[in-house]
Order: structure tokens, then C-alpha cells, then sequence
């Protein structure tokens, strides 16, 4: 399969076509681009569910189901009666015949016939599976799993992040799809706002749909375009999600605040079109939509309290002395929730790194999009975490295309400052890390530079799979083969361990010498 | 019927513009707005300024504050030719409207939506105006009117209509105007 997609694309490049097949030409009709997509390898499901099913937001009674109508993904507007009814059913086997719940809902052109099912009365800890039917189709069906209570001996989840629909297809999702997992944390960088980056399929597998979005009617498309890959949809009806989101999905480094009115209302077309994208429980808190409340904290049981972080809606400009990646509300949240904290592993969904990253001694800061560029922040935060005595947290990062282990100190300067947790940041999906040359060259310097890094790896790509117990939090970073083979065979590179009570992280006995740019402990 | 209460900025305290702590019918989310008397001049739209035809005494404006948020919910009428069983036959719409504006070549900006929800509080429709631009506004202060419409989902049960005021760049003041907001159903014979 791969090998004749690519020798299409070759071959239509070749033809000298590939401009009128991939990328998905101006000037085609949705159905000829969605023709064209197919050719190429992009799969969708059965009309009108082409975007797949989802699920999201597990709780222990309650899950949100979601789908979208799109007969036509790559139309800016669908041909569809102004609201259709969407028919929903949960049971608790694969054939949908123990039915536990159904009922109808609207979909709504407004929110592009998306529907958000929040389905109450469910038993904690157990799969569920799920199907739609509207217009006389019925969807794939969809597994799901509640919050278990009470006491819990494990749970395991999957965190993803940044997949670049052009950097390679999705073999890590369709790992993640056959995870035995209760859970998938998307840490962002779901879709990318750019344009099309041409070069393939020398050197990108595939390609956006048009120019750089903007609209309402752009945001809905290349988030439809993103869920053609097969691997993303099966790994959203697999699973239950909880999401947060990073700068992609509206654009590159940008702050939710102080913008102009023309970038306000792109913002908001972002935020509307990934909400209707996916299974996100709007928190129906102060706001709404078209701004909707991502950071939430939940609970599976005794063993892990996961608090969800927007790093994106409220922060303010970088490197400002006062500034802000939280926001004042969610910051005085973020104290509150570690003050009320129980004793259980505390994990952060975390979209962009949060430990000091130097890029060689004495330099600066690599990156001051990410915490870096809010230090007074993150020192009262830290702090915080150890005034209040916080133990066993750890922060599951993305962005970084890359996989780093960091202690997280209240004050990183400080190498002998109180440690109060772990970082780590996971490879990505797809999106391009830097060279094997510049991770040869620079791992060491970063960890000469930053006596918090504990590993860094930037050669492959995939997820982290995180296993914990009452007595252990083990990060297993899988990678995959090849972004170029959309079934490219996952592997686990090396797993880091966290003991309970005891904060930093210690690398397995078993793979650390597998291959990676910088070790710490081999230094 | 206009729904929305004090969606002209008519009632209660205000006049000059200092931000104020409460406004009637809203409840302020975040910052603090003013509300501000076309008569005030400074620089404010005026009676002269494009802005509703019947704009009364007063606008809403940002005040103060960076992000100034207004929320207003309201339950839809239980019974009546746009009640429960009329929106849920499919059998009425609605329009959102509202003029929202800005001051000369500035960025500021009011944006106005609303959000219907199931009895739940699940979104099951969305309409967002705004903001608009200096490049919308011609570079001039002033109001425009934006409107949406569409139709009420069965099972919406009531609206969540937010108001929210944006500065751009430095300065103190958030030049986000607006005035006239108006949420209104319609009984219609049947789906479109």
C-alpha cells in the first residue's frame, strides 16, 4: 500500500500532475479534491460520518461523544438540511445489543453538524462502545471507558502531540490505536494553520489543502482534512480523550491576548472549528463559546489527578517581567488545585515544555514561547508546588518534536533547589524535528547547559505511554520506524521511572543504552 | 422581542468613561465596561458617527481593562408560538444582531455571540459577530451592524450571550464599542 501511494505520487509528479492531484489544487471541486485525496492515500469513513467518531472526557458516569457530518470533509460548506438529527446509542458490547443509553441530538450548521453527546448514568471503570445514525447511515463504532473510583491498582494512558499532516502519516495513532490504554492525553498541535510546503513526495508525504487559514470555513477544512488520515480516527473511536491545545491550531507563537480585531476573529474561527472537531466537554463555567474552557482537573480513581492546562487562551506577550502563560484565573486554579491536592500521582498535561532549556552554557533560553519566556510565573508556580508540599507530580509536555527528561526544580539556576517533580516531553506525531547532525551536536551542549536535563533524544518520532501504579509512574517512549509508512511498526525505545514519595526519574536498567543524543547519567 | 435586557446600554450607571462595577441584565465576566454617552466627545463615536440609526444616549466600551467580558443568559420562552414544542418541531429561528465598532485606525474590537444550549448546557448552536476592523470601519470611528441568523436546534432551552471587548497593543483605554444587541426568535412554518 505504501509502496503504490508512493509510486502515484511519483509517478503523478513525474507526470508533472502532482499539482492537480496532491496537493489538493485550487480551482477542484471538494468532491474532486476529496477524489484526488483518496487517490493519493487519504481515507475517509462512509458519508456522512467521514471524520470518524470520538470520544472524550471520561468521568466516572460520564464520557462525551462526538461526531461531525461532513459528506463532503474538504467542503467549506456542507450540503446537509440546515440541522439534521443525529441519532446516539452507548451499550456495553462491540454489537451495540446491551444497550445502556440513546438519544437524539441536533447538529447544527452553526457548529458545522457537529454534536457533543455528554452521556450520563454510566457504571465507573468500564468500557463502553458507542455508534451514531443520522440520514439513514450509521457511523463505525466507537469504544469508550469510564473514570474508574475508589481504589485503582493501575491506569495507563497515551499522550500525542504535534502531527503535521505533510511530515508523515500517522503510524504512531494507529499505535495508540492498538494500546491498551485507558486513556489518550493530545497535548497539541493538532492540525497546522500554514500553507501548502510543496517538495513532495521527496520530501514531505503529502501536503495541506490550500493557503494559510483563516476563516471559520478554512479551520473546518484542514481539520478535515487532518482526520483523512485512517490512524487519527482509529485511535480517537479507540479511546477516550482529554485535550488540551498548543499555538498551531489557530497560529505559530501566537498569544491569546492583545491582539488586534482581524487576529481576534481568526482566533475565534480557530476555536470554534477545533471545538467542533473534537470530544471536548465545555466546562459551562463563566465563558462560552467561541472560547471554550479547556483547563479542567479530573480523577481515575485514588491513583492519578490529572489537571489539564490552556497555555495558549490567556497568556500574555513573552518576557515580560509580569507577564502571564496561565492567565490570573487559571493560575489562582492551578494554586488552588494543588493546594487541594490528594495523595495520588498529580500529572499536568502540559503543551509546551515547562523545565529551562538553554541552548548551550551559558546562552539563553532556546525558546521563550515555552515557560522560558515567563519566568516569574513559573517560579511562583514551582514554588508554590513546594510551600505547599506537593509530592509526585509529574508534566507530560509536547511542542518540542523531540523527547527530553527534565527534574523540575523551583529554581533552575538552582541546581541544588528543591526538585518537585518530573518532566517529560514526548516525541511527536509527525512534525519534523531538527537534524540527526544538530541533535548529535547540540544534545550534549543542552545537557552541559541545563544540569536539570536528564535525556534528550530527537531523532524519532511516536508517543509516551505512561504505566502507573500506587508505587511507580514508568514513561515508555514508543517510536515508530519510518513517518514515510503510514503501518511503520512501533517500538519502545527506553523507559524512565518515577518511585512514588521519591521525586526524579531514573532510567530503566534495560534500555539505557539504547540510542539517544544525550544521557546524564552516561555523561 | 428583543431578549436581551439592557442590550443598549441604556440602563443603570454609567455616562462618562470610567469602567463600572455592574451593568443591568449582564453579568461582567471579566474587566469592567463603561458606558459611555455619545454626547461625552474625547474622540468617543458621536451622534454623528456611523452607529445605529436609533442609538439612544449611550454605548457599551471596554473600559479599562485588556479583556472586558459581559455574559447574559437567557431562557427561552417555555410556551408560545416560539416555545419549547415550536423549537423543538424545528419551527423557529433566530437573529443575533448588533452594531460593534472602533476607534479611527485602532484595533480594539467588541465581539458579540450566542450560544444555545440543551437543558444540559450542551452548545447546540452558535452564532459569533465580530469584531470588526479598522479596515472594516474605513479607518474611521464609529459603529457598523452585524447579523446572523439561523434556526434554533430542537432541544436548545436557553442562550448564553457574551459580550466581549479586546485591546490591541499598548494604551489604557479599550476602544471596543458596541450598542444595539438584540437576540430575537421567529416562528417559522417549518425546517428550512
Amino acid at each position: 500500500m505504501t509502496v503504490n501511494r508512493r509510486d502515484l505520487l511519483k509517478s503523478a509528479a513525474a507526470a508533472g500532475a502532482l499539482s492537480l492531484a496532491w496537493p489538493l489544487a485550487p480551482g477542484l471541486t471538494p468532491a474532486q479534491a476529496r477524489e484526488a485525496a483518496e487517490n493519493l492515500g487519504a481515507e475517509y469513513d462512509r458519508a456522512p460520518f467521514t471524520l470518524g467518531v470520538a470520544s472524550g472526557d471520561p468521568q466516572p458516569h460520564s464520557v462525551v461523544l462526538w461526531t461531525r457530518l461532513a459528506p463532503e470533509p474538504l467542503a467549506a460548506e456542507q450540503r446537509l438540511p440546515e440541522v439534521v438529527e443525529v441519532e446516539w446509542v452507548v451499550a456495553k458490547d462491540a454489537r451495540l445489543r446491551r444497550v445502556v443509553a440513546r438519544g437524539k441530538a441536533p447538529a447544527s450548521a452553526t457548529l458545522g453538524h457537529s454534536v457533543h453527546v455528554p452521556v450520563s448514568g454510566l457504571a465507573p471503570g468500564r468500557h463502553y462502545w458507542y455508534a451514531f445514525k443520522a440520514l439513514g447511515k450509521t457511523s463505525r463504532v466507537g469504544r469508550t471507558k469510564t473514570a474508574p473510583r475508589g481504589r485503582v491498582s493501575k491506569v495507563t494512558f497515551a499522550a500525542a502531540n504535534c502531527q503535521a499532516f505533510h511530515d508523515g502519516y500517522y503510524a504512531a495513532h494507529r499505535g495508540i490505536a492498538r494500546e491498551d490504554v485507558d486513556f489518550v492525553v493530545h497535548l497539541g498541535d493538532y492540525i497546522y494553520e500554514h500553507g501548502q510546503v510543496g517538495g513532495v513526495p521527496e520530501k514531505h508525504v503529502r501536503d495541506h489543502d490550500g493557503p494559510e487559514i483563516l476563516t471559520l470555513a478554512d479551520y473546518r477544512k484542514r481539520h478535515a482534512l487532518y482526520k483523512g488520515d485512517k490512524s487519527l480516527r482509529e485511535a480517537h473511536a479507540a479511546h477516550p480523550w482529554f485535550l488540551t491545545w498548543d499555538d498551531h491550531e489557530v497560529v505559530n507563537d501566537y498569544s491569546g491576548t492583545g491582539g488586534g480585531a482581524p487576529f481576534m476573529r481568526r482566533r475565534a474561527a480557530a476555536y470554534q472549528a477545533w471545538f467542533e472537531h473534537m470530544p471536548h466537554r465545555d466546562s459551562f463555567g463563566g465563558s462560552a463559546l467561541p472560547d471554550p474552557e479547556i483547563h479542567r482537573v479530573r480523577r481515575w480513581g485514588d491513583l492519578l489527578e490529572l489537571a489539564v492546562l490552556d497555555l495558549r487562551s490567556y497568556r500574555s506577550a513573552q518576557n515580560l517581567p509580569d507577564g502571564t502563560i496561565l492567565g490570573a484565573e487559571q493560575k489562582a486554579w492551578l494554586k488552588k488545585t494543588v493546594d487541594r491536592a490528594p495523595d495520588a500521582w498529580h500529572v499536568w498535561a502540559n503543551s509546551i515544555m515547562l523545565s529551562q532549556l538553554r541552548g548551550r552554557p551559558g546562552g539563553s533560553y532556546m525558546f521563550t514561547d515555552q515557560w522560558d519566556g515567563f519566568l516569574a510565573e513559573r517560579k511562583e508556580v514551582l514554588g508554590h508546588v513546594h510551600k505547599s508540599g506537593l509530592e509526585d507530580l509529574v508534566v507530560i509536555t509536547g511542542d518540542w518534536h523531540s523527547a527530553f527528561v527534565d527534574d523540575v526544580r523551583t529554581d533552575f539556576d538552582e541546581p541544588e533547589s528543591p526538585l518537585v517533580g518530573t518532566e517529560f516531553t514526548a516525541h511527536s506525531v509527525t512534525s519534523g524535528a531538527y537534524s540527526a547532525e544538530w541533535n548529535a551536536a547540540n544534545g550534549p551542549l543542552m545537557g552541559k547547559a541545563n544540569p536539570h536535563l536528564k535525556y534528550f533524544e530527537g531523532n524519532r518520532y511516536g508517543y509516551d505511554v505512561y504505566e502507573v501504579t500506587p508505587e511507580r509512574f514508568s514513561a515508555h517512549m514508543r517510536v515508530i520506524g519510518d513517518r514515510r509508512d503510514p503501518r511503520s511498526p512501533v517500538s519502545t525505545l527506553t523507559t524512565f521511572h518515577v518511585d512514588r514519595g521519591k521525586a526524579g526519574s531514573y532510567e530503566d536498567e534495560d534500555t539505557k543504552n539504547s540510542p539517544a543524543q544525550y544521557r546524564r547519567d552516561a555523561a | 422581542m428583543n431578549l436581551v435586557v439592557n442590550g443598549d446600554a441604556e440602563s443603570g450607571s454609567g455616562g462618562t468613561a470610567d469602567p463600572v462595577a455592574t451593568v443591568r441584565g449582564w453579568k461582567v465576566a471579566q474587566g469592567a465596561p463603561a458606558l459611555i454617552a455619545y454626547s461625552l466627545g474625547g474622540g468617543y463615536p458621536t451622534a454623528s458617527d456611523p452607529g445605529p440609526a436609533r442609538r439612544g444616549s449611550r454605548f457599551f466600551a471596554g473600559g479599562n481593562s485588556p479583556r472586558t467580558a459581559l455574559v447574559q443568559d437567557i431562557d427561552l420562552p417555555r410556551s408560545g408560538p416560539t416555545g419549547r414544542r415550536a423549537v423543538d418541531a424545528g419551527k423557529v429561528r433566530y437573529t443575533l444582531a448588533g452594531w460593534l465598532g472602533g476607534y479611527a485606525g485602532q484595533e480594539d474590537g467588541a465581539r458579540l455571540s450566542v450560544e444555545f444550549r440543551d437543558a444540559k448546557g450542551t452548545p447546540v448552536a452558535l452564532s459569533v459577530l465580530g469584531p470588526v476592523s479598522a479596515a472594516d470601519r474605513q479607518g474611521r470611528t464609529g459603529l457598523l451592524e452585524r447579523t446572523a441568523e439561523a434556526a434554533v436546534p430542537p432541544t436548545a432551552r436557553s442562550a448564553r450571550v457574551l459580550l466581549v471587548f479586546t485591546r490591541s497593543g499598548g494604551g489604557t483605554s479599550n476602544d471596543g464599542y458596541a450598542d444595539a444587541l438584540s437576540l430575537t426568535l421567529e416562528p417559522t412554518g417549518g425546517r428550512r
